[in-house]
């Protein structure tokens, strides 16, 4: 009976070592369960996910994703463990869209607004999106700023995207709400994250 | 039975914590040094700030230490001294766009440490660069590196202005208008109705101190025209100043935010010369004076008529329509008035500090 308890004590202790090893690669913020339900749970080898996991925990990927500070001033990174797929920066941006559940935190997308479609050439990634972008979007250049850094970077997390065109309804667009200029690919902005 | 399987659960964990020390001691004794092997760079512009920035990123075999210092008196050299790293496989120099900077140049300088050596298009200064080194992680196939960060400098761009608003050209820009509202308030107040009662304010003051006031509307109407693109339609604005050879051009904006309890004042300009600067720091902290809202600062930003126009150049976030207690002051006349004063005021400072520094009578 004692040793029984001994035995799944230590069990219970090889097993945590075990997890906490494999955990130690991860960052420090906390992991928040996959959001959106992937469709496709392919088990591709994803060449540019930001932690490729040791073999154990081999059918998940970790994604980056910017929301911002209540005080409209920055914006933060959250991390998502979710299943592995051939489409990271897709599941980025639908985790952007999704939103965030930290009530500390304000997602950045305007109401309704849906990826249509995301494609990535020379390094620069085209993202399109619905026009509920422009037209639920409040009209504040602090909202414009926020919205803009924020889908540009959570794309520049991936290797293979280092610049961003956001597009609406498959055309390019030149401002979303009339201040910014975003007529052109644009690069990550490191200044407007909180760290 | 209970008690081999105990054993071998114990040698289990004692085999395991001896890799964990191995590990930790395979980290300690550094082998060969490291080696520079391969660069990679990109110029891409500042999503948030709308100019370009390079990046140069060196990996490395292993983890090197890095000092970085612009070269004296001309400041178009980056010289980066790499300790415990030579030159590897990366070759003896690599040509760049000349956008930002020409060519990086490997230099071999003894059996433990090398240089990287960047040579700049134009000048930097100090607050122009950031040197930093990253871990490798093997898990995500990514090695040692060492990072260089390059801001595209701000043109070196001289501006005799006299002291005084008396025959300045200045272009007041009400912002939105017509088939665009702008951002709405939780009382219905469009911000296109505060805009252009601020600048009708700002244009009567300038006018009393003799100052020559182009607006780029009147009335509640578009620019370009009803429902134009955002380009054309901003392109007309900044066209108001630059076809008037305008001295400076003032944009003015009410904000907006998702949670109704932001509010406060913020500037911002585009890095073209270090006029724009120097003329929203002085319209901020005078619209704090006179506005009395919480001041969110001066920023660079890519906003379209900031980068469009040929003259410093600013765009002043009064406050926020979104927040309701600002909604509700920012449409008392006295408000605007205030905000108006504001910005005549900081006018009237940025001509007298751009006197003094460049030149002028």
């Amino acid at each position: 009976m004692v040793t029984r308890r001994i035995l799944f004590a230590l069990a219970l202790m090889l097993l945590m070592g075990f997890i906490g090893g494999c955990a130690e690669k991860n960052t420090a913020e906390p992991l928040v369960p996959t959001a959106p339900a992937q469709t496709d749970q392919q088990q591709a080898v994803v060449p540019n996910s930001k932690d490729n996991p040791s073999p154990s925990v081999s059918a998940t990927m970790s994604v980056t994703v910017y929301s911002a500070t209540k005080d409209a001033m920055n914006l933060v990174a959250e991390h998502y463990v979710i299943p592995k797929n051939t489409h990271p920066a897709q599941s980025a941006i639908e985790l952007l869209v999704a939103g965030t559940k930290n009530t500390d935190l304000v997602s950045v997308m305007p109401a309704g607004t849906k990826l249509r479609h995301i494609s990535i050439k020379d390094k620069i990634a085209y993202v399109d999106f619905s026009d509920n972008l422009v037209k639920n979007n409040n009209g504040g250049s602090a909202s414009e700023i926020l919205l803009v850094a924020a889908i540009v970077d959570t794309l520049t997390e991936f290797n293979d995207i280092q610049k961003v065109q956001i597009m609406v309804e498959g055309k390019k667009i030149d401002t979303i709400s009339g201040h910014m200029d975003i007529g052109e690919p644009l690069g990550r902005s490191e200044k407007i994250i909180k760290k | 039975m209970h008690r081999r399987v105990l054993s071998f659960l114990l040698l289990l964990i004692f085999m395991s914590q001896q890799v964990g020390m191995a590990a930790m001691l395979n980290d300690s004794v550094s082998p060969a040094k490291a080696e520079l092997s391969s660069l990679r760079w990109r110029v891409s512009k500042d999503a948030v700030e709308g100019t370009n920035k390079l990046r140069l990123v060196i990996d490395t075999t292993g983890p090197v230490k890095i000092n970085g210092t612009l070269s004296g008196n001309s400041g178009t050299q980056l010289i980066v001294d790499v300790n415990d790293g030579v030159v590897g496989k990366i070759g003896d120099s690599v040509a760049l766009d000349g956008d930002i900077a020409d060519k990086v140049i490997f230099i071999r300088k003894n059996t433990t440490s090398s240089q990287i050596i960047v040579n700049l298009s134009n000048a930097i200064g100090e607050s122009d660069y950031k040197i930093f080194t990253l871990p490798g992680d093997s898990s995500s196939n990514k090695s040692f590196r060492v990072v260089i960060d390059i801001n595209k400098p701000v043109p070196k761009v001289v501006y005799n202005f006299t002291a005084g608003l008396k025959d300045k050209v200045i272009t007041i820009d009400p912002g939105h208008g017509g088939s665009d509202s702008g951002a709405i308030g939780p009382n219905k107040t469009q911000e296109k109705t505060i805009t252009l009662a601020v600048a009708q304010n700002v244009k009567t003051l300038l006018e009393r101190a003799g100052a020559k006031v182009l607006m780029t509307r009147q009335t509640d109407v578009d620019v370009f025209g009803p429902n134009a693109s955002g380009a054309d339609e901003l392109q007309a604005r900044s066209n108001v100043a630059n076809n008037n050879k305008a001295d400076v051009f003032v944009s003015i904006h009410i904000n907006a935010f998702s949670n109704p309890t932001v509010g406060g004042t913020a500037t911002y300009y585009y890095k073209n010369s270090s006029y724009s600067a120097m003329l929203a720091q002085n319209i901020q902290d005078n619209l704090i004076k006179s506005g009395g809202l919480m001041d969110r600062g001066v920023y660079a930003a890519g906003f379209y008529v900031l980068k469009h126009t040929d003259m410093p150049a600013v765009l002043a976030e009064l406050g926020f329509i979104s927040n309701p207690n600002e909604e509700r002051s920012l449409m008392l006349p006295q408000t605007q008035l205030q905000m108006a004063q504001g910005i005549v005021q900081g006018l009237e400072d940025f001509f007298a500090q751009a006197a003094k520094k460049g030149g002028g009578s």
